[in-house]
């Protein structure tokens, strides 16, 4: 160990600040932010590896299901795989942004790491802001890689790009919101993944990712809920590509913006409740 | 300006008041040791400084601003560093990228490469977080804490874990620290710590303080009377003695005194007039641990338990 050399500009006298002490812009912060979330997720390869092989096995199963199979009434007039490349690309972004971030921040917090950043001057907003990029980026990521492994077996890229990249930054947004709302509700990390699954298993059945839904009832009621809307996006955009999609965005937007409440007022950084 | 400044403060946790009304108060540039057991309110009210516990009453002034408002917290953090217990960072950042990544949370950081030198670790500079041991995590710690160049520094028990060399070097740290012009505010169990460090010694027990002083006269120090201890000589009785033993056993004699330079001619002088040896003569001053234990109530059951465990830890050091 040595001793300390006072800082270039010197110590900061009792009234005013030294000049340097200016903070820096909150974009510089965000960007420094952004960055060492990615590195931190990128230096731990078995996380990395999980997140994008899930979506891949996933798809390659079906694939090898219903690859080759002819548009049909129970995939509402579109083809098997044509049906589950959205629907999986919608539940690899689940899982990114809702089941992930929850689980992770519930392990932060328990581990003392939130702590740790709440004893910084990074404000919370930037925090999460690095978050929702990082959760972004891997959603990205996911659906590129299963439209791709669809194209494989004979899925068509996707009609209406434009439509697929805002359904996508809606879905990411809202699911990070909820995701950080669980966070807020649970008191401890080992009850996280349970709470997580618990919401999104039943949640994913019924808004018909995994086997399309005939039943107008079960439709209307998952239809307000948070998944259903984004598959119905996602697959539209994907397939047909009729613009837009004011309804399920709405709703995308309305779980987003309770989602950000319920993470405003109840998020702890702290281990310990006080 | 007081660096900090605590009047009057009460926290209470449902029906156990934690703090009960304290109050003291530290200069700019000095190092603060805040002593007590377990339970006494040291990490709650440190956690009230901190900005992360509110309070129920009182008066808080943390380098002017109060830790209390939230409108303050961003400019408080960029001014006060922490070394907390129950935190962690992320594990699979390397030490440099960790203390780079708080770099960029301060207006005005110290150079990255210095701090990691600074606590020691510059030859981990490229080790993952998650292989370091339990002692280079918290020198870790300390680097983050200090990394923001702080005007005033928490440390909460920062040396617990550290193996002898890396406490000095820690105390290396905090004196320099102070000596740059910051100030100190340590919470620690170990008294040769706070002797070693401290300006001003805070004694909590049970939400409340129940001495404040310099590690030199604190609960009195300076004016306690003199214990005085040697083997007691073969053969010799109680009343054979010139001075009056204040405990006497088969084989120890102690005497508590006012004077120790009279007692010590009056025992001497006839030790040499009768052919007598004292064996293991000792004179001591009450140590701060001693003075600790009788403040916090934990002495009175055990009065030679002090010295004896300073004694046993000195020794253990040793064989470290």
């Amino acid at each position: 160990m040595t001793t300390l050399n006072p800082v270039a500009v010197g110590p900061t006298d009792e009234t005013t600040d030294r000049p340097s002490r200016r903070r820096r812009s909150d974009l510089a912060v965000l960007l420094h932010q952004i960055r060492y979330e990615q590195l931190s997720f990128w230096r731990n390869p078995q996380a990395m590896i999980f997140t994008f092989v899930f979506p891949i096995a996933f798809i390659a199963i079906i694939g090898a299901v219903f690859g080759g199979g002819e548009a049909s009434d129970f995939f509402y007039g579109r083809t098997g795989m044509q049906y589950y490349t959205a629907t999986i690309a919608a539940v690899s972004v689940l899982g990114a942004c809702y089941g992930q971030l929850a689980i992770a921040l519930a392990a932060r917090r328990q581990t003392g790491v939130l702590k740790r950043l709440h004893a910084t001057p990074l404000p919370a907003w930037i925090y999460f802001a690095g978050l929702l990029a990082h959760c972004l980026m891997v959603s990205v990521i996911d659906v590129v890689l299963v439209v791709s492994v669809g194209a494989l077996y004979d899925a068509p890229v996707p009609a209406d790009w434009a439509s697929v990249g805002v359904t996508l930054l809606l879905g990411s947004v809202c699911y990070c919101a909820l995701g950080a709302a669980v966070a807020s509700l649970v008191s401890n990390s080992e009850a996280a993944p349970a709470v997580v699954q618990f919401v999104q298993f039943p949640l994913v059945f019924i808004s018909g990712s995994y086997f399309p839904i005939h039943s107008d009832t079960l439709n209307t009621l998952a239809g307000l809920l948070p998944v259903k809307p984004f598959n119905d996006a996602l697959l539209s955009a994907f397939t047909t590509g009729d613009g837009l999609h004011w309804k399920q965005h709405g709703i995308l937007l309305a779980w987003g913006v309770l989602g950000t409440l319920i993470a405003v007022r109840r998020f702890r950084w702290d281990p310990r409740p006080e | 300006m007081s660096a900090l400044v605590v009047d009057g403060l009460r926290k209470r946790y449902r029906d156990h008041e934690a703090v009960a009304g304290i109050g003291f108060t530290v200069e700019q540039g000095e190092i603060v040791a805040l002593l007590g057991p377990n339970g006494a309110g040291k990490t709650t009210t440190l956690e009230i400084l901190e900005g992360f516990r509110s309070r129920d009453a009182g008066r808080v002034e943390v380098l002017g601003r109060d830790p209390g408002d939230r409108a303050e917290q961003r400019w408080l953090r960029e001014r006060v560093g922490l070394v907390l217990q129950d935190i962690a960072v992320e594990p699979h950042l390397r030490v440099r990228e960790t203390v780079a990544r708080s770099a960029g949370y301060y207006p005005a950081p110290r150079d990255v490469d210095e701090v990691v030198e600074l606590v020691g670790l510059a030859e981990k500079r490229d080790a993952k977080v998650k292989d370091l041991s339990g002692g280079q995590k918290r020198r870790l710690d300390l680097a983050l804490g200090v990394i923001g160049d702080p005007k005033l520094l928490f440390l909460d028990e920062p040396t617990t874990g550290f193996d002898p060399t890396a406490r000095r070097g820690a105390w290396e740290v905090v004196r320099s620290l102070r000596d740059l012009g910051t100030t100190v505010v340590l919470t620690t169990h170990y008294m040769d710590e706070a002797q070693a460090l401290a300006d001003q010694i805070v004694v909590l027990n049970a939400g409340r303080v129940v001495a404040q002083g310099t590690p030199e006269t604190i609960g009195g120090r300076d004016t306690a009377r003199t214990r005085i201890r040697f083997a007691r000589p073969d053969g010799v009785a109680p009343e054979e003695l010139p001075v009056v033993p204040t405990e006497i056993d088969e084989t120890n004699v102690t005497l508590e005194v006012d004077d120790a330079t009279e007692a010590l001619h009056r025992l001497t002088g006839w030790a040499l007039a009768r052919g007598t040896s004292l064996h293991r003569l000792a004179v001591e001053q009450p140590t701060l641990e001693d003075v600790y234990l009788s403040l916090t109530g934990d002495a009175a059951g055990r009065p030679e338990a002090a010295p004896t465990s300073r004694r046993q830890r000195r020794r253990n050091r040793r064989a470290a």
